[in-house]
């Protein structure tokens, strides 16, 4: 029959009692020996034996009362054990009472005033009626007041709590969260946050101090201020948790509500496709377009020459150059009546027909002398050419003599001076004996080891120098590449070819498979026997191609020697006319003309010079073929 | 101590009592113990005093010396020294690699361009030179290269700065101006009127006289070749009258030459350098006076000279030109002379004032050739900077600006059409312009090297001739452009060029110093 914990701290006070009656003083040593005794369950006589040592002979007279504590308490457990309990659990459960029967009283006088008001609650509707009639120790009326007073007080202090929140709630925006942490406080507190008043939230209640300082409302009364105290950031945590799941559960249940499953997006999609219809465009109407395109185009053209030729003539403003420019297109070989040059000096009313007119009052003869602005030329050459200085061998040799024995005393100096640490003698296995005397007769196996090593490290340290001075592969693309390409900015080299018969694709190859390594541009016009091929690219280049063209290719050579059947007929064009290059002409200009080497098939002349007039170079195909014609009359 | 001696005297004093043995007298001398003294003075406390006077004494006298704490490290001091000593080091290895001219003009202008002394008192050049380098070495080379390439900045920001404008000529030049207009507007007309004279023949005709011309070119030869001179022909010049030819030679003299056979008539001797260019008086031989100035002659040193028909020596010497006259050039009215100048411009010379009234710029390099339009209302000139320009010689305007050469334009020519200028580069092409449009109506590509000169058959315009230094001359027809002969045949570069007034004769003058005729078979 062991008792729990809490039976024995029920016991103690008790127990403690007793031993005082029984021994005349308290002691504790008994109370727990005797609490113990009773918590083990033990029975009369072994209790009574263990408490012997303390109690001496009154033992059994204790131990006796004891148990009959221990029965009594346990038989009255069920019935009385919130005896001892705090008042104030007991007046809680009272001014809970109150409260219910007041309310009902009030209702039966809202109800019927007819009906005398009941001194007593009748109906228990607390919680817990069967301890009523146990612990109602109180009188009603007292019971009342004292809890009267209670609700007032926790009233008021709910109430400037609320106005608190009000005026808080005036602001949102500033002190959202704050308005919700004391809310939640509030929550926390137990105390639902009353509901805020209108007249409160126009203006401010004003705040009264008397004179200990304390906060009192209008009446002189004691306030109590709500203290904003930091809470635990845990809590706020976890309102605020609380308060985030809220919103998630409400969020979706409103979409829910409003339209459940109706999305605005979607189009209500007709059954059948609609179908389209076309659209033609009126007639001329993109002629429209793009004849006005022209004009304007051809106008700004205009105007662009006009102020370019202004500019370069020197006459400044292009009002005196419309003036002077002729005032219509003239085509090629309209003669005008007069020329436009002429035109300008001549005033109106002159009589041109006149035989030696000695007249004075010609239009803009003036003694101005005029300097007009000065351009630069196009290929500015202004740099200064410096001759590198090339040395014989001698003086190579000379140079790279001193400046090593330069460098040399510059290392003898510093390690003099202590700047850097003597460098290790240099041994060879010539120099080994001599260098390492001693070491090398104790131990001629590890020294000459330690002289191999040294010579290897030097040879690696060489040979990695060197390295290091090598470019990459990468970077000797690079040189290599722009070594070929040349500087172009300064004119482009173009040379023009004429072969007769550039049917060949082995020579065809190697045109362009040359090109293509020299970084040359061009285009090979293939007609009949006038196949001209035309490169640009920079000067050495230029003369490896020309040393192509006119030497390494053997345009003569038979080619179709394997093919039967053209046998007799090359052989005839043999005979007619062997098939060689020339060199058409040479020269420079300001920017490539083509693009990429590319070969171009051309059965008709005409479409042969408008190939090469797209890239306005047409007179190179002119000079070609002129040059062509007059050999074959020749 | 003092005490056992104390007791030694004391026994001392007992043995002359006792008189058993008599003792060896040592002979003590006794100073007396100090202990007392010592002890006296301690008791004074004197020691201390004493001690701390002679401690300050020896402070003040700088025999003690007491730190007040400070610490001198002795590692870092030494590496500041070592870095000292290794940037020195470094400093020299610069300097040893530093090219310092050993032109010792040129160092005192490094000197003085740093800001530094160009000579020391007792410094001589080699010292100076080292001092350069050795200033060099600390500031940079940098600084040097600086200071020069904003000279160059400067200069070349003042010339893009230019812009057009205009200066009061002489009163002459507004004379000569209206004496031009009077002159050519007759001959303008006059020329439109025979070209429309000339377009109403039927085209078949023309078209017949033209293959006519063709053939009769292609049958061009050499007709005769003749040594000119120990040193390169430069120039060469038909008379008007096509029975004479003017060849300038680098030898500074000019021969006068009897056309077809070649022989010797003259040698004008004037000139001590490279002569440029002779040209005849466009009225010479026809109806001037062989006593008159009937050639005018150029040179490299600047002199321009007038010659007459019966004389060796010059008539008359232009005076003004200070650098390389490239060519000189007749007005059609053989009133003025045209002279083109290394110096960016080109002269106009009225030799009756006697006096230049025009002095042109315009040009951003030299000029090299000038040609005046047959009416004698506009002049071209084409410079080194790879421009042409066309000049209103009435109201003095460039009136059209020739762009499109990569190189230097060596040649000018006006067609006799009157609207046709071509022009002959340094690229290797001729380029045809036409005035009445004022655009380039066709590159020739002309050459495989530089074109020295162009010119266009006198009478109808109807061919062209271009020489170049590929040793060749060139004959294009005109409109057209196609090759129709090359008249190869020299063996050395093409300097100059010319065709008889009548069309019938070309003379091509060569660095082999020979000229040759080109005639039609």
């Amino acid at each position: 029959m062991a008792l729990s914990k809490r039976e024995l701290d029920e016991l103690k006070p008790w127990i403690e009692k007793t031993v005082k009656r029984v021994l005349g003083f308290s002691e504790p040593t008994v109370v727990t020996a005797a609490l113990n005794c009773v918590g083990k369950g033990m029975d009369k006589k072994k209790a009574a034996d263990h408490l012997k040592p303390f109690l001496d002979d009154s033992t059994l007279r204790f131990v006796d009362k004891l148990f009959e504590a221990v029965e009594e308490g346990r038989s009255s457990r069920h019935s009385k054990s919130s005896s001892d309990r705090s008042r104030k659990r007991e007046l809680k459960i009272k001014q809970m009472m109150e409260a219910a029967t007041r309310q009902i009283e009030e209702r039966k006088k809202q109800l019927s005033f007819i009906s005398p008001p009941t001194p007593q609650p009748k109906t228990p509707s607390s919680s817990q009626p069967e301890r009523l009639p146990i612990g109602n120790t109180i009188q009603p009326s007292q019971a009342a007041t004292f809890m009267n007073d209670a609700i007032e007080k926790a009233r008021k202090a709910a109430e400037l709590q609320a106005r608190i929140q009000a005026q808080l709630a005036l602001k949102p925006g500033l002190i959202g969260n704050a308005n919700m942490v004391g809310l939640a406080n509030l929550h926390a507190m137990g105390i639902a946050p009353p509901k805020v008043e209108l007249k409160d939230q126009t203006k401010p209640t004003p705040l009264i101090l008397d004179e200990q300082g304390r906060t009192v409302d209008a009446t002189g009364k004691e306030i109590e201020l709500t203290h904003r105290m930091p809470t635990l950031k845990a809590n706020i945590r976890a309102v605020k948790r609380e308060q985030f799941k809220q919103q998630l559960k409400e969020k979706p249940s409103e979409d829910m509500e409003s339209n459940t499953f109706f999305d605005p997006r979607v189009s209500i999609a007709p059954s059948q496709r609609q179908r389209r219809t076309f659209k033609f465009h009126d007639k001329g109407k993109f002629e429209k377009i793009a004849q006005r395109l022209r004009t304007k185009a051809q106008l700004e053209k205009l105007q662009a020459e006009i102020s370019r030729a202004a500019r370069k003539t020197g006459i400044h403003t292009s009002t005196r150059l419309a003036l002077i420019a002729p005032k219509k297109e003239l085509k090629e070989g309209d003669i005008p009546e007069i020329e436009w040059w002429d035109s300008y000096i001549i005033p109106n009313g002159f009589d041109l027909t006149e035989e030696n007119p000695k007249r004075e009052d010609y239009f803009g003869i003036t003694n101005l002398v005029e300097h007009p602005a000065q351009l630069n030329p196009p290929v500015d050459n202004d740099t200064p050419v410096t001759l590198g200085v090339y040395l014989t061998k001698k003086e190579q040799k000379k140079l790279r003599r001193q400046t090593r024995r330069e460098a040399q005393k510059e290392l003898q100096e510093k390690v003099r001076l202590g700047l850097m640490p003597p460098p290790e003698p240099k041994v060879r296995i010539s120099n080994l004996m001599r260098v390492l005397g001693t070491e090398a007769v104790q131990d001629p196996t590890k020294v000459e080891a330690h002289v191999r090593a040294q010579m290897a490290k030097r040879q690696k340290a060489h040979e990695e120098a060197n390295a290091a001075r090598k470019l990459t592969a990468e970077q000797r693309k690079v040189k290599k590449i722009k070594k070929l390409k040349e500087d172009i900015s300064q004119g482009v080299h173009i040379s023009v070819y004429r072969v007769r018969n550039l049917s060949n694709p082995a020579k065809k190859f190697k045109i362009e498979a040359n090109a293509g390594q020299l970084y040359l541009t061009g285009v090979v016009v293939l007609h009949k026997d006038v196949n001209v091929v035309v490169v640009e690219g920079g000067p050495k280049a230029q003369k490896k191609f020309k040393r192509l063209m006119l030497h390494r290719i053997k345009w003569d050579e038979q080619t179709s020697n394997t093919k039967g059947d053209d046998d007799e007929e090359s052989d005839e064009e043999a005979v007619k006319k062997t098939n060689k290059c020339v060199l058409v002409w040479e020269g420079t200009a300001k920017d490539r003309s083509f693009g990429e080497m590319k070969f171009k098939q051309c059965p008709t002349e005409n479409m042969a010079r408008e190939h090469f007039k797209k890239h306005g170079a047409e007179h190179y195909w002119d000079l070609a073929l002129s040059e062509s014609v007059l050999e074959s009359t020749d | 101590m003092a005490s056992s001696r104390a007791s030694s005297t004391a026994t001392k004093t007992k043995a002359p009592d006792d008189l058993v043995a008599p003792v060896v007298k040592k002979p003590h001398i006794y100073y007396g113990s100090l202990e007392e003294k010592e002890r006296e003075r301690l008791a004074k406390g004197e020691s201390g005093i004493l001690g701390k006077d002679g401690l300050k004494a020896g402070i003040e006298a700088g025999n003690i010396n007491i730190t007040s704490g400070e610490v001198f490290e002795i590692e870092e001091h030494i590496s500041e020294r070592q870095a000292e000593v290794l940037a020195e080091f470094e400093r020299r290895k610069r300097a040893r690699q530093i090219n310092v001219s050993t032109d010792d003009s040129e160092v005192k202008a490094c000197l003085r361009a740093l800001g530094e002394p160009i000579t020391l008192f007792g410094e001589g050049p080699a010292e100076r030179r080292e001092r350069l380098r050795n200033i060099l070495s600390v500031v940079g080379t940098d600084a040097l290269k600086k200071t020069k390439k904003d000279d160059e900045k400067s200069k070349k920001s003042k010339e893009e700065y230019q812009q057009t404008w205009y200066h009061e000529g002489p009163n002459s030049l507004k004379v000569a101006r209206l004496w031009i207009a009077n002159y050519s507007l007759p001959r303008a007309m006059k020329r439109l009127e025979e070209a429309r004279l000339h377009k109403e023949i039927p085209e078949t005709t023309r078209t017949s006289q033209m293959q006519e011309l063709h053939k009769s070119l292609r049958s061009l030869n050499n007709f005769c070749s003749q040594i000119g001179d120990d040193r390169p022909i430069s120039y060469c010049h038909f008379s008007p009258n096509s029975k004479m030819l003017a060849t300038a030679c680098w030898s500074g003299l000019c021969k006068l030459w009897s056309v077809p056979d070649c022989n010797l008539l003259h040698t004008l001797r004037g000139h001590n350098t490279n002569v440029g260019a002779i040209v005849f008086h466009p009225k010479s031989t026809v109806s001037l006076d062989p006593k008159d100035v009937n050639l005018a002659s150029c040179a490299a040193d600047g002199s321009v000279k007038l010659w007459s028909l019966d004389s060796d020596e010059p008539v008359a010497d232009i005076e003004g030109h200070t650098v390389r006259v490239a060519r000189v050039m007749w007005h059609p009215s053989g009133r003025f002379l045209g002279t083109t100048c290394y110096d960016r411009s080109w002269r106009l010379w009225d030799l009756e004032a006697q006096e230049e009234i025009l002095h042109q710029e315009g040009h951003s390099m030299g000029v090299y050739d000038i040609a005046f339009h047959q009416d004698g209302s506009l002049a071209g000139t084409g410079g080194l900077d790879a421009f042409g320009r066309v000049w209103d010689l009435r109201t003095g305007r460039c009136i059209m600006f020739l762009e499109g050469h990569l190189k230097e334009i060596y040649g000018i020519n006006f067609s006799p059409n009157g609207y046709h200028i071509a022009t002959g580069s340094g690229d290797n092409t001729c380029k045809v312009w036409d005035l009445r449009q004022r655009r380039c109506v066709y590159t020739i590509p002309a050459h495989q090297n530089l074109v020295t000169g162009v010119k266009f058959e006198p009478i109808h315009g109807n061919f062209l001739l271009t020489g170049a230094y590929d040793n060749t001359a060139k004959i294009w027809t005109h409109p057209g452009w196609s090759p129709l002969k090359t008249l190869a045949g020299h063996e050395g570069k093409v300097m100059g060029l010319d065709i008889s007034s009548d069309g019938q004769l070309i003379a091509t003058c060569s660095y082999d110093r020979t000229f040759k005729l080109w005639m039609a078979d």
